[in-house]
């Protein structure tokens, strides 16, 4: 049994530093920030994600050319976004979106340089965390059903041969 | 010859299930960060990577299934009916998990968990025959007779087979096409590495499960006879004058 459990941790230990991993590279690469939290935050010269939905009646500008105004909102939140980048492909009034950019915190104005697509990694994560535990699961269970097994054929004596009930008798 | 070739590959059970960790932490470290995103599908092209290995190992598992069931009503070899069981309650939980992982990509993809699509459809039959097969198996008391019964059923539900593989091309489907076929392949390298990996690791983990499952059950059966030696022994001597 011991070998089994040694097996099982090694394996579930590789599987939790794969997922630290990704967890860090989703905060760092892919995961977004709140319009409010960025409106409350001291502002950095670093870039940020945000994510929110192009406020009706307020996009201007020439999104061909790559320069646009608009106001994104999230919630009760509403933020100013000057956008000036590369072309804006399908933005247009009511779509939810992702910018990269720092806020001017003199203007309370987002400035944008990039766009990225809306991760959806929630799915992700939950499609493989399913996959994963199932599999480990059904796999565990299996193992430790062949080690019971054998037990009970040793405690048994399975492997002795049996007297003949019909020759005892004669 | 079948039995004999199980038994000789039972031998090598712990290698399989080695290369098929190997292999499936490769495919979860290229596919979840080695690998970019999607040009069209974003971060959601990751799902592919566990989806489409548990689709293909599924279909894999119900053709060693439909096999296993012809060579069992020919020479009615126990083993077998032992492997076809562990291929079947095996291909149950690959089928389950590929139909649930594909639902979930479908969701922020074409924003529904589920549409009457000719390839969901059949592979949700596949699944309704799986179901029959075990409940068949568990409901008929002659273990025998219910594993010709079952056998029957998995032979009869083997044309789901080519139903699901054409599928995409006999109808209009929301599914992707085939991506491997005479016409080539239809995957760029970045998606095709994981993809790869993780096809190869699940094949794999279904061979080391169907060993592991055919030896429960083999053992279980064995114990199972032995027990009611000892019983008939037990109630033949007190019976006896």
């Amino acid at each position: 049994m011991t070998g089994l459990y040694t097996r099982w941790a090694i394996i579930v230990g590789g599987l939790l530093l794969l997922a630290m991993m990704t967890n860090q590279q989703y905060q760092r690469d892919l995961s977004t920030l709140s319009l409010a939290t960025v409106l409350n935050s001291p502002g950095t010269s670093e870039p940020v994600r945000i994510q929110g939905m192009v406020k009706s009646g307020t996009l201007s500008g020439d999104v061909e050319q790559g320069q646009a105004t608009f106001e994104l909102i999230d919630g009760p939140t509403t933020l100013p976004v000057e956008y000036a980048g590369p072309p804006l492909e399908n933005i247009r009034e009511l779509k939810t979106m992702v910018l990269i950019g720092q806020l001017d915190k003199a203007t309370k104005t987002f400035k944008a340089q990039d766009t990225a697509l809306i991760n959806n990694f929630e799915f992700v994560a939950a499609a493989y965390l399913l996959t994963v535990i199932s599999l480990c699961w059904v796999l565990f269970a299996m193992s430790q059903r062949v080690m019971v097994l054998f037990k009970e054929i040793k405690d048994e004596k399975l492997y002795e041969p049996e007297s003949d009930p019909l020759a005892k008798q004669e | 010859m079948l039995n004999r070739f199980i038994r000789y590959i039972q031998r090598y059970k712990g290698w399989f299930g080695g290369a098929a960790v190997i292999c499936l932490f490769l495919g979860l470290y290229t596919g979840l960060l080695a690998s970019p995103a999607d040009y069209y599908q974003g971060e959601l092209v990751r799902i592919m990577y566990v989806h489409v290995p548990l689709a293909h190992t599924s279909t894999l598992a119900y053709s060693v299934l439909f096999f296993g069931s012809i060579w069992y009503l020919w020479k009615r070899d126990p083993l077998v009916d032992n492997m076809c069981q562990a291929s079947a309650g095996i291909c149950a939980l690959f089928t389950a998990l590929a139909l649930i992982t594909g639902s979930i990509w479908a969701k922020p993809t074409w924003n529904t968990w589920w549409t009457w699509d000719p390839r969901l459809v059949s592979f949700s039959v596949l699944l309704l025959i799986l179901g029959g097969y075990l409940m068949l198996r568990k409901l008929v008391d002659d273990p025998e007779r219910g594993g010709r019964y079952a056998a029957i059923l998995a032979i009869v539900g083997g044309i789901d087979l080519p139903i699901i593989k054409f599928s995409v091309e006999w109808w209009r489907t929301l599914h992707q096409p085939m991506s491997f076929s005479t016409r080539g392949v239809a995957i760029s390298d970045d998606i095709l590495v994981p993809l790869t990996l993780m096809s190869i690791g699940a094949w794999l983990l279904f061979a080391y499960m169907v060993m592991v499952r055919t030896q429960i059950l083999y053992l279980s059966n064995l114990l199972q006879a032995k027990k009611g030696r000892l019983f008939s022994q037990t109630h033949f001597s007190q019976t006896s004058p």
